[in-house]
């Protein structure tokens, strides 16, 4: 059962201080400002926030791939790292699925273990059991041209998962799916978290869905990126549908909303300037 | 490939540097390779008979390229667009390709005369098949998502053709330009070779014969200035024009 | 089978209409022979024609995977060492702007006039058609995926193992099947300069001694070679890179 860390263990991963600023012939930047975020074993959270506000930077640089400026603090399980080290220890689910289109559709789920070094035969082992998981089912060998929206991303889902790390980050990976795939995708997403118990950092711009799913919801300023409000979600899990509509989590709606409505209109306000 | 020309030339002064320093402590025979000095003095010294060579070369290559790219353009434009076309009348072009052009060079000019067109022509032929090749695969690469989006604002044939093929098309366009200018050269110099009087050909055909190396070797030198004159032109345009990638 | 007969409807036309043409306007022979004429003399000929296109081929087909490996190989290591590819790259970019046949009185020089020549030739006008699509499409590959990858840990030679080199095969087969064609006109041209055997000498000669029906006989052998092997790579094309 996944829920807000009780325990006293320090917390998984503690960002303090961690800005990016990006030069370009437009100028100079500021995609993060002293951002600070604490996530603890098991943990799902939630961020939303404005277009633009850095939140897919902030993936980047924990998923290793970018450098945060000068001053940023890591602490990862309680030991300092550098951005850089985090590379290969993060799974990390971009917005596009980026499955490879010459590569069935077990091949590109298997495709992070056999980067890692896993040997075919293992990979496929380790594979198995998870498609009627994944809703994949009988699709094994389609390649990624033969598949839904949906089916794609359940693929990349999967691929994700199939990279057993501490933390997974998934950007926005329902943003692309209609509200009805979305909602049981949702679902179903948490059903696949409470199984593997794995610590879940999720982008998304729909608020329902940030609260549905999180235990805490970090709501992000528009540029530059900053924390704005930390909330956390005490409803109970399992979480049925019906919690949609309940009181308690309208007025955890009305918090946010409130904190981005306001960030909304920033945003929308930059890019009418620039 | 993107080389600036800058770093070409720089490029170019190191070989021939290397060049010189190697066939100096190396001993080679000037039977086998003369000396980099050997031949640049070999150059200086004849400037007015490659200068009217390269006017010559130049001309066959740059008017054998246009017709050759503008045949290769509308037609592989045809082809993405017909089907049917494609298949009626694209073995035809395979089979035209596959017949050494260059092998009846001697008939070709025999039909156009000694002059300056049947190298034009060999220039243009040798050009039109990448080109229509990389035309039509560029087209028929756009999605049918993009076009179906595109019909749907209203666009007609035309606009769809302008639009969305033909930008689509134009990063295998410009590397097929790029292979076919370089192929019009050798088209030029190899037409040359079957009879003519004044170009860089019959200039290199003329020194092997006469087992003039410092001659052969100045040729070469001159063609490959040619050679990266015309491309580095291209990549400008290409650099300018040209820059989105290829999506996966 | 009946996209073959469709493709094959194009120049059975042109064929029939160039076999009306000559008979009706009484073409001599040296300006046009009829193809019905070349192919009798193809038939007539067909020992010494087969054992040159022999010659022509075994030069055509060691250039062409020579120069193809050699190009893949060379591409493969621009991208994976960039410093080389700011030293080299230029160099091989000039040395690509001559054209290739101006080196063959230098190949016909240092190897003499057999086959030798000939495949240099071919290796080097192959590797440069092959290199420039190679190279694009190495290069070309979508950013997103490659991050993707290393965010699995995935370092540089396994990056072009598993992305950039699928990815990079629709141009490396577009540029294989150029060089084909490349591959025998420069064999055939480089023997024309120079050579004691092969179809290129054969047309050579024949136009020396204007027997131009033997040289068309010739051309006709070479382009059907030409053709069949166009066929296969165009075959291994659309069997192995089926996700364009």
């Amino acid at each position: 059962m996944g829920g807000p860390a009780a325990s006293a263990a320090p917390p998984m991963l503690q960002l303090t201080n961690l800005s990016k600023t990006f030069e370009s012939s437009h100028g100079t930047v500021v995609a993060l400002e002293r951002v600070g975020i604490e996530i603890g074993r098991g943990e799902f959270v939630t961020v939303v926030g404005p277009s633009g506000c850095g939140k897919s930077t902030l993936f980047n640089i924990l998923a290793g791939l970018a450098e945060p400026d000068a001053g940023a603090q890591i602490l990862y399980n309680g030991e300092p790292r550098k951005a850089p080290e985090l590379l290969g220890k993060v799974a990390f689910m971009p917005q596009r699925d980026l499955l490879l289109p010459w590569r069935r559709v077990v091949d590109n789920a298997i495709l992070p273990l056999q980067v890692e070094g896993v040997p075919r035969a293992e990979a496929l082992k380790r594979a198995e059991p998870l498609f009627s998981e994944f809703g994949l089912a009988g699709f094994e060998r389609h390649y990624p041209q033969q598949l839904s929206g949906g089916m794609r991303q359940r693929v990349a889902l999967m691929r994700t998962f199939l990279f057993e790390r501490d933390l997974t980050l998934l950007d926005e990976p329902f943003g692309a799916l209609d509200a009805l795939t979305r909602s049981l995708m949702q679902r179903w997403l948490l059903e696949v978290w409470q199984r593997h118990q794995r610590t879940i950092l999720f982008i998304t711009h729909d608020v329902e869905e940030a609260i549905f799913l999180g235990d805490r919801v970090l709501v992000m300023t528009a540029r530059p990126g900053r924390i704005k409000l930390v909330l956390d979600v005490p409803l109970a899990r399992p979480r049925p549908a019906s919690m949609l509509t309940s009181p308690e989590f309208i007025d955890l709606k009305r918090q946010v909303l409130a904190a981005i409505e306001e960030e909304s209109i920033k945003s929308f306000q930059q890019v009418a300037e620039t | 490939m993107r080389a600036g020309f800058a770093s070409q030339i720089a490029a170019l002064l190191g070989l021939f540097v290397l060049w010189e320093v190697c066939v100096r402590v190396f001993d080679v025979a000037p039977h086998n390779m003369p000396a980099a000095s050997a031949v640049l003095r070999d150059m200086a010294a004849n400037t007015d008979l490659i200068g009217r060579g390269i006017v010559r070369t130049l001309s066959e290559t740059l008017i054998g390229f246009a017709i050759g790219a503008a045949i290769g353009f509308v037609f592989g434009s045809a082809f993405a667009v017909s089907r049917a076309l494609e298949r009626l009348l694209f073995p035809l072009f395979i089979v035209s390709q596959a017949i050494p052009v260059i092998a009846f060079g001697a008939l070709v000019v025999m039909w156009l005369g000694n002059d300056i067109w049947s190298k034009v022509a060999i220039a243009a032929y040798l050009t039109a098949f990448p080109v229509t090749v990389n035309t039509c695969r560029g087209m028929q690469a756009v999605d049918p998502q993009r076009v179906a989006l595109l019909r749907s604002f209203g666009a007609g044939a035309w606009v769809l053709y302008w639009r969305l093929r033909v930008p689509y098309a134009l990063p295998s366009i410009a590397a097929a330009l790029k292979l076919g200018i370089s192929l019009g050269l050798i088209g030029a110099i190899v037409g040359e070779w079957f009879g003519d009087t004044v170009g860089l050909g019959i200039m290199l055909l003329q020194a092997m014969y006469n087992e003039n190396l410092p001659r052969v070797w100045s040729v070469i030198l001159v063609c490959g200035a040619i050679g990266i004159l015309l491309y580095s032109a291209f990549e400008a345009i290409e650099r300018r024009w040209i820059w989105w990638k290829q999506e996966i | 089978m009946r996209g073959f007969l469709f493709a094959a409807a194009g120049p059975l036309l042109v064929v029939a209409l160039w076999e009306a043409i000559v008979r009706a306007l009484v073409v001599p022979v040296y300006v046009l022979p009829a193809p019905s004429a070349i192919v009798l003399k193809v038939w007539t000929d067909l020992p010494a024609l087969l054992g040159g296109l022999s010659t022509t081929l075994m030069e055509a087909s060691i250039g062409y995977a020579i120069g193809a490996a050699g190009a893949l190989i060379l591409a493969m290591l621009f991208v994976l060492y960039p410093r080389l590819e700011r030293v080299a790259l230029p160099a091989l970019v000039a040395l690509n702007s001559v054209p290739v046949v101006a080196f063959a009185p230098v190949a016909l020089l240092w190897f003499g006039s057999g086959p030798a020549s000939k495949i240099a030739m071919v290796t080097i006008a192959v590797g440069f058609a092959v290199f420039v699509n190679a190279h694009q499409g190495l290069c070309s590959v979508d950013e997103s995926a490659a991050n993707l990858l290393r965010s699995f840990g995935a370092g540089p030679l396994r990056l072009m193992v598993l992305l950039r080199l699928p990815a990079a095969l629709p141009s490396i087969m577009n540029g294989l099947r150029v060089a084909v064609v490349r591959s025998m006109i420069i064999a055939i041209v480089a023997e024309m300069l120079g050579a004691v055997s092969g179809l290129g000498w054969t047309i050579f000669e024949s136009t020396q001694q204007m027997d131009f029906l033997r040289a068309w006989a010739a051309i006709a052998v070479a382009s059907a070679a030409s053709m069949a092997w166009y066929g296969l790579v165009n075959w291994i094309d659309h069997r192995f890179v089926f996700w364009r």
